[in-house]
């Protein structure tokens, strides 16, 4: 899409990488991939603001946590955890053990910011959420660089996303009901299949992916909780790891 | 509005969420990965991806596992903004159909 180029200088994220470019357009076409992603955390955030309300977290504490910690899931782990006063030690551990993903996330997509200083990657990585950083990487990706305006466009409206409608849920939580016989749940592995799709180069690629479906999903049967997240990722880059050709020359993509 | 303890674990939470964000791209920035290490970080984002929604996969109910279904088919040929309305019907519709 073309958009209007009035403002030059001081948009979120002008880097090297778009020196030579207005990055307006870049961040309006990250918003405009972000919508549809965007509006699947509407329904997520109402029940976890609910859910939140009705553990005693005012409509205050729901957005500064939403806003401060923007995980999804260990936030609904902590939810689910809370209690009043809350076990600090517990809820911290659980967060961490639940978001430790971000480890791999992170690494995955330093290659693509060598080129930027850490004082604009850093803050950036505020708002790096399972859904920012697989439109992100997808997006560095195809076009061989990565795009910081295009990245703040996709992650800014999530973000504020997920504060506005946590806050709204906290405020009508009781008066809600029942959520998922809407159907709304299906958003998300709607969205998480369109991004697998789009990280597709083939069967060989991907068996670690299948490596992953099963092990979580057997867990998932056998003990369900945020750890089969975990042991899934973990087990898929195991036979990644294990099934690699070590002499394969370089790191072609 | 906000009482202290909830203050302190949602400041402590933030912090240790902030530190996986950083630490992989940290660590990792001024290295260059071997041919293992660069395969494990190709299939790092589908192997995440994919074990948060393995619970669909395996649901007890029909309708769910059905939906799921016709949201993959979806999912193989057209844009997202169209796969999560059909997810969502789908999801809505099978369940109301079959329980």
């Amino acid at each position: 899409m073309t958009i209007e180029t009035c403002a030059p200088a001081a948009m979120p994220g002008d880097g090297p990488s778009e020196l030579r470019s207005n990055p307006r357009p870049e961040f309006m076409r990250g918003l405009v991939a972000s919508l549809p992603v965007t509006a699947g955390f509407v329904p997520f955030a109402l029940v976890l603001g609910a859910q939140a309300g009705q553990k005693g977290l005012s409509a205050l504490e729901t957005p500064l946590m939403t806003g401060l910690n923007f995980a999804g899931g260990s936030e609904f782990a902590a939810i689910g955890l809370w209690t009043s006063p809350p076990h600090l030690a517990l809820i911290t551990a659980v967060t961490l053990m639940v978001n430790s993903r971000h480890l791999l996330m992170g690494a995955a997509l330093a290659p693509f910011l060598k080129a930027l200083p850490k004082r604009r990657v850093l803050p950036a990585l505020f708002l790096m959420c399972d859904e920012s950083w697989a439109m992100a990487l997808a997006d560095a990706r195809s076009r061989k660089t990565f795009s910081l305006a295009h990245y703040m466009g996709v992650a800014l409206p999530m973000w504020l996303a997920w504060i506005a409608f946590t806050t709204l849920g906290a405020l009508v939580g009781p008066v809600l009901g029942d959520v998922e016989t809407l159907g709304f749940d299906m958003a998300f592995p709607a969205i998480f299949l369109v991004l697998l799709r789009g990280m597709w180069t083939g069967l060989r690629a991907a068996r670690p992916w299948l490596v992953s479906l099963a092990v979580a999903a057997t867990g998932h049967l056998l003990a369900p909780g945020a750890w089969t997240v975990a042991a899934g990722a973990i087990a898929g880059l195991a036979t990644a790891w294990l099934w690699a050709a070590p002499r394969k020359t370089g790191a072609a993509a | 509005m906000i009482s202290l303890p909830v203050l302190a674990t949602i400041l402590a939470m933030a912090a240790v969420t902030y530190l996986t964000r950083i630490g992989g791209y940290l660590v990792l920035r001024n290295r260059t990965l071997g041919p293992r290490a660069t395969a494990v970080m190709e299939a790092a984002p589908g192997c995440v991806l994919i074990a948060v929604i393995a619970p669909h996969f395996v649901s007890p109910r029909p309708a769910d596992l059905l939906a799921l279904a016709i949201t993959f088919l979806a999912a193989l040929r057209l844009p997202m903004l169209a796969v999560v309305p059909i997810g969502i019907v789908a999801a809505a519709g099978l369940r109301w159909l079959l329980g």
